[in-house]
């Protein structure tokens, strides 16, 4: 047997990207019956004043959160430089020694403009 | 020389119709912020109904730019027998005020809507290959905002009758039949119309192409798709019109005839 | 390894949730908060949030009347703004009130059976094209300095809506003094528009603060959110502020105010001024201001006319 359920208003979570490459971004809640009215709804509820590439709209409860508990497997100790570039920081000085530059995170992210040929 | 005078008299007939449509399509959509079914939709009609302002207002200064007067003037200080809107656009958006007892029909409005954003979407696709370049230009910009517009109201449309929800359903038939005998008003193109499409400023066969348009989306919610589009009550492209427009228009240049000549 | 929170003790977790706040965290929607946090937000918000509702009425009388395109599309985008921050505010509220079971429906008939109540100045009339640019101009203007004293409050969504909101009331601001400018710098009766106005708000202006204490009208939530860090002034701090804002600005438009006992005490660095009426806050608390029950209609013949709306799409469950 269908029956109706009480209510109009689910609860939607909306999020938005600015540009192809920018992350996506929570913005609010909205409600709306379903999916198509809340995608429909979303822009104009909270992007009015600003350009968005995409939107997605996410049915609240298919969205797991962190209980409190859960919350405390978030802290870390700080300890782990291995991990990063500030571990190896050291290398810079080393590779002056061999009149090499140093390949750091600067010099890597610009070379997906393309890399320049040389000796 | 007879040429020449007919082509600008069409032309500024044409600006006419579309800016005059747009702006009473805009005021029943004024009327009806903070009376929509639900907050959020309250908030996203009131997008369109800015866009359309927005689009009245260039119409307007398209014919101020032929000298026909200021752009506020033209909105605001022209009686009822001198626009040229379509009737169906003017129609109240239910018995009572804005202000006092609106009894809106949420109905009426979603079909309205639906039926003139599909034929003006329809005319600005054509438009922009209008011979009347300052129009054609313009028609490119516009027709960035009509997506919105138009998914907004055919999602509206199809939602509600197709929720297999009686009163939902017979309510939007009546809207539909209420709307449809007076809907060739929005297609009509007034007495000048054959000179319109002479001219290239516009093509003739819009009311085809609308139907064209419609009718999978009648056939996706199981409507009949026999239409019978008429002009009841006159064609507001040659100045027939309704006491309804006579109310709105009052309202609407009700500050700006408290004192014309003042800047607000 | 420390005990499960869901075994502390109702003291242990109030502690804990004091030694959040204090330290500067935000609670959010799904944490632990005293039944007293809860309830405060509850009305706080809802009331907050339904005031932007019947808040957008006032100026919507003026939407289909204003004088130019221009205004006509700005004055149309205000009351947007209102009605997207009646939004905000509900689900904010509406979150906060999952655990008692209520939703915006029930949000709806509060408001219409008198319970949730809504802020003094939107009883008011608005008369003429002045009142609408005065709203903007003033009201806006005491709204924004209330606003901001919660832009860091405790409670994390409330916060984050009102950065929102005062985003968007610098435009409002904005808008409502472009009209007036325009007004003050019009003819004879422009100008009288203005003053009208000012003369007609004025006491809601001061009374939209809110009680100095409990004295004046017995009740005061303001202890209450002040502790739990939901705001940091009283309600005569943030009035002070209005006044330092804005009484030099009225008065440099050649307007005047209606008190005669209006001036700053340099002494004390205070404003005094003549008391307004406060027994009024109790008369629009009831919905019996001039246009309570006008507005109140609006929003029930709204309710219930599209009630076919919300049956129709509601979602069907086996």
């Amino acid at each position: 047997m269908v029956t109706r359920q009480e209510t109009y208003f689910e609860e939607f979570e909306v999020f938005s990207r600015k540009t192809q490459s920018s992350p996506v971004q929570y913005h609010f809640s909205l409600l709306a019956p379903n999916e198509d009215i809340a995608i429909m709804m979303a822009q104009e509820n909270f992007m009015r004043r600003e350009a968005v590439d995409d939107i997605w709209v996410v049915k609240r409860q298919n969205i797991r959160k962190m209980t409190v508990e859960e919350k405390k497997t978030l802290q870390r100790m700080d300890n782990k430089d291995y991990r990063t570039t500030k571990g190896y920081g050291y290398l810079k000085k080393k590779w002056r020694k061999y009149e090499q530059g140093m390949l750091d995170e600067k010099e890597i992210m610009s070379w997906g403009g393309g890399v320049t040929n040389e000796e | 020389m007879k040429n020449e005078a007919l082509k600008n008299i069409s032309i500024k007939e044409l600006l006419l119709q579309l800016a005059d449509d747009d702006f009473i399509h805009s005021y029943r959509g004024a009327e009806w912020l903070g009376l929509a079914p639900h907050i959020e939709e309250d908030v996203a009609s009131a997008s369109i109904s800015q866009d359309t302002m927005g689009h009245a207002a260039i119409f307007y200064k398209l014919l101020e730019e032929l000298g026909e007067g200021d752009a506020d003037r033209l909105a605001h200080d022209r009686p009822a027998k001198e626009r040229r809107n379509a009737i169906i656009l003017e129609a109240a958006n239910g018995p009572g005020y804005y202000m006092k007892d609106p009894d809106y029909d949420w109905a009426f409005a979603v079909v309205r809507n639906y039926f003139y954003t599909e034929a003006k979407a329809i005319k600005i696709q054509s438009l922009q290959s209008s011979s009347y370049e300052p129009l054609a230009e313009v028609a490119q910009k516009v027709q960035m905002e009509l997506y919105y517009h138009l998914m907004h109201w055919k999602m509206w449309f199809v939602q509600l009758l197709g929720s297999h929800h009686a009163d939902a359903v017979s309510r939007m038939k009546a809207a539909i039949d209420k709307t449809l005998p007076d809907f060739a008003g929005v297609f009509s193109l007034g007495q000048y119309g054959e000179e319109m499409v002479e001219l290239g400023l516009i093509d003739g066969g819009i009311q085809k192409k609308w139907v064209e348009a419609v009718t999978p989306i009648f056939e996706s919610v199981g409507l009949a798709t026999t239409f019978k589009i008429g002009m009841a009550k006159g064609d507001g492209r040659n100045g027939v019109h309704t006491e309804d427009l006579e109310a709105a228009l009052e309202t609407l240049s009700e500050v700006y005839a408290s004192d014309k000549a003042a800047s607000w | 390894m420390n005990v499960l929170f869901n075994e502390m003790t109702e003291q242990e977790k109030l502690n804990h949730f004091i030694a959040r706040i204090e330290a500067g965290e935000k609670i959010e929607a799904d944490d632990w908060m005293p039944e007293d946090y809860r309830g405060t937000l509850i009305k706080l918000i809802s009331m907050h949030g339904i005031s932007e509702i019947m808040g957008a009425l006032p100026e919507k009388e003026w939407v289909p009347k204003a004088p130019t395109l221009n205004r006509k599309l700005g004055i149309m985008a205000k009351v947007q703004d209102e009605m997207g921050h009646g939004q905000i505010l509900l689900r904010v509220a509406e979150d906060l009130l999952k655990p008692c079971g209520k939703k915006r429906d029930d949000l709806m008939q509060d408001l219409f059976n008198g319970d949730l109540k809504f802020h003094n100045v939107f009883h008011m009339e608005a008369k003429t094209w002045g009142d609408a640019g005065l709203i903007g101009w003033l009201v806006d203007g005491a709204a924004i300095i209330s606003q901001t004293n919660m832009l860091g409050s405790s409670y994390g969504p409330y916060s984050r809506a009102l950065h929102r909101i005062c985003a968007e009331e610098v435009f409002h601001a904005q808008h409502g003094e472009a009209i007036i400018m325009a007004l003050a710098e019009g003819t004879e009766q422009q100008r009288k528009l203005v003053q009208d106005s000012i003369d007609y708000w004025w006491e809601s202006l001061l009374l939209f603060f809110g009680p100095p204490s409990k004295k004046e009208v017995g009740s005061s939530k303001q202890d209450i959110t002040i502790k739990y860090r939901i705001r940091t002034s009283t309600n005569e701090e943030l009035r002070q502020a209005f006044f330092s804002k804005y009484v030099k600005r009225i008065l440099s438009l050649g307007y005047t105010i209606p008190d005669q006992t209006l001036r700053f005490d340099k002494e004390s660095e205070t404003w005094i001024y003549r008391q307004p009426d406060w027994g009024k806050l109790k008369v629009y608390a009831r919905n019996e201001g001039p246009r309570s029950q006008g507005r109140l209609s609006l929003r029930r013949i709204s309710y219930e006319n599209n009630k076919w709306v919300r049956e129709a799409l509601a979602p069907k469950v086996m």
